[in-house]
């Protein structure tokens, strides 16, 4: 059993390594098991190849395994044996169960978050100075008209917000409006959730079309007084 | 030795297609979705339209669904009173029945309650499925009932404005108040002869369904607070009414398993023959 030692070892320690030692990695994140079986799927045809190099190498690494399956001269190891036999069989069993029964979870939808903008929509550069007055008049505005939702220190928690799903977004996260340009937003608060393409699911959004409601100012100064309030800025090209 | 090694081979190539399965099935459940859905239990004997607090009830699970104000369009409301609604369903293979119960302290005729569901293919809007720019909509079918009225209307809306009772009036309410609480049944056949209107239920499909509630309680003036526009609304969520009990699964379960116990024989067979040749 020697040759299939290392292997085993190998194997074991690189299962350890990807699910209890790489999320801890500061900047890292737990990784999804199908990803960690592919990693280990790896692993495992990286040893076969390696121990297949040589036909010395060959036969020590499939002759117990051979051994194995077939029974012969492994005396202790005969009750894991027929352990295996009867494992496998139920195992093959029971994946074919799940994979035919009935789902009982809802279809999945995925959702892009921050979809393309029609043409028209980019690339535009707000129009009004960006002087105290106006920061301040559009932080005016966003309280009266945003904060239900968005919330009044822009963090998506107004009292309005908590049945709405998806949940208004959070502009003091790093990935909302930091990595927008104030077009995409000029767009965003124009048409509301309706205007969406499909792979926004506009159906699910409370956003409003304030652009019936709101002159376009007003809303190029609600954008200053959201990326002032957020303590955000606007994403440039240069 | 040689034709033992190569159907080892072929073996661990047979495992690396179980251990793909395996993985298959594995990211299914991890990336599922954790969305609540309203589950329609199937039973036997009529479903309670009646009867809000029928013991049947009780064989339900319970779904919670958080509630805002509605501030998608005008007029809006910043405030409402009624802050989650908890959903029970059942349904007898003719008739769904659907509990809601929230938390209101006090009794009004004005108090109401709504469902909404999408009808037909298209998505809409939660909005009483006001058109989209870039996605064509459907209509939304809308199950609306108030205290004072003491029934339900079937209505439809494709739009802001085109709300309308339907010329056939498919659904019955009937409501309970108790210690600050609303108990309202909705129920109806599961499918109609107006697939265009009305949504359709078929056991086993998810569906989609929104809720609205209106507190009927009056502002010093004695006019109503919530009222029309402004009112308590949910997003969109899933229904499912639960389709008989299949048993086919154990079978092909029973059958893979018998195969993969063949295949076992078959191979320490060949792999016995291999070794004394």
């Amino acid at each position: 059993m020697g040759a299939l030692g290392k292997p085993i070892i190998l194997m074991v320690g690189m299962y350890a390594f990807l699910k209890f030692v790489l999320p801890n990695i500061p900047g890292s994140a737990p990784l999804p098991s199908s990803l960690i079986i592919l990693y280990l799927l790896l692993t495992a045809s990286g040893i076969v190849i390696f121990e297949t190099l040589s036909g010395e190498s060959k036969d020590a690494f499939w002759g117990p395994i051979q051994r194995f399956l077939t029974g012969e001269n492994i005396g202790g190891l005969q009750a894991l044996r027929y352990g295996v036999f009867i494992l496998f069989p139920l195992l093959v069993g029971w994946q074919t169960y799940g994979s035919t029964a009935v789902s009982d979870l809802p279809p999945t939808e995925s959702r892009t978050i921050h979809p393309a903008p029609p043409g028209e929509y980019t690339g535009l550069s707000n129009p009004v100075p960006k002087t105290p007055e106006n920061i301040m008049q559009g932080k005016g505005f966003y309280a009266a008209y945003c904060s239900p939702c968005h919330g009044g220190n822009f963090d998506g928690k107004g009292p309005a917000a908590r049945g709405y799903i998806p949940a208004p977004a959070n502009f003091a996260d790093p990935t909302t409006i930091a990595m927008l340009q104030e077009s995409y937003l000029f767009w965003r608060i124009k048409k509301g959730g309706i205007g969406l393409p499909i792979e926004g699911a506009p159906w699910k959004s409370a956003m409003p079309r304030w652009e019936v409601e709101l002159p376009d100012e007003w809303i190029w100064k609600i954008i200053m007084g959201e990326y002032d309030g957020a303590h955000q800025s606007p994403r440039t090209w240069e | 030795m040689k034709p033992a090694n190569q159907i080892i081979r072929q073996v661990l190539r047979g495992g690396i297609g179980v251990l793909t399965a395996i993985m298959v099935g594995a990211a299914t459940i991890g990336f599922a979705q954790e969305s609540v859905s309203v589950r329609a239990t199937l039973m036997t004997g009529g479903v309670p339209v009646d009867d809000p607090s029928a013991a049947a009830w009780s064989t339900a699970p319970a779904a919670t669904f958080p509630m805002s104000p509605q501030v998608h369009w005008q007029n809006r409301i910043q405030e409402v009173t009624v802050k989650d609604v908890i959903v029970r369903a059942l349904h007898d293979g003719k008739q769904v029945a659907v509990l809601v119960e929230y938390t209101d302290p006090t009794q009004d005729p004005d108090d109401a309650a709504a469902l909404e569901f999408m009808v037909g293919d298209k998505k809409a809007h939660f909005a009483h499925g006001q058109p989209m720019l870039q996605v064509e909509g459907g209509p939304v079918n809308i199950w609306f009932w108030k205290n004072k009225a003491g029934k339900a209307v079937d209505m439809n809306a494709k739009g802001f404005g085109t709300l309308k009772a339907q010329e056939h009036q498919d659904v019955k309410a009937k409501g309970a108040y108790s210690n600050g609480t609303w108990k309202v049944v909705f129920s109806r056949d599961l499918a109609t002869g107006h697939a265009e209107e009305d949504v359709q239920i078929s056991p086993g499909q998810f569906i989609s369904i929104a809720f609205a509630v209106w507190d009927g309680r009056k502002d010093g003036a004695g006019d109503l607070v919530e009222k029309g526009s402004q009112k308590a609304v949910s997003s969109w969520w899933y229904f499912r009414a639960d389709a008989p009990p299949d048993y086919s699964g154990y079978m092909y379960a029973a059958i893979a398993a018998a195969l993969a116990l063949g295949f076992q024989f078959v191979l320490i067979r060949k792999l016995k023959k291999g070794q004394s040749a």
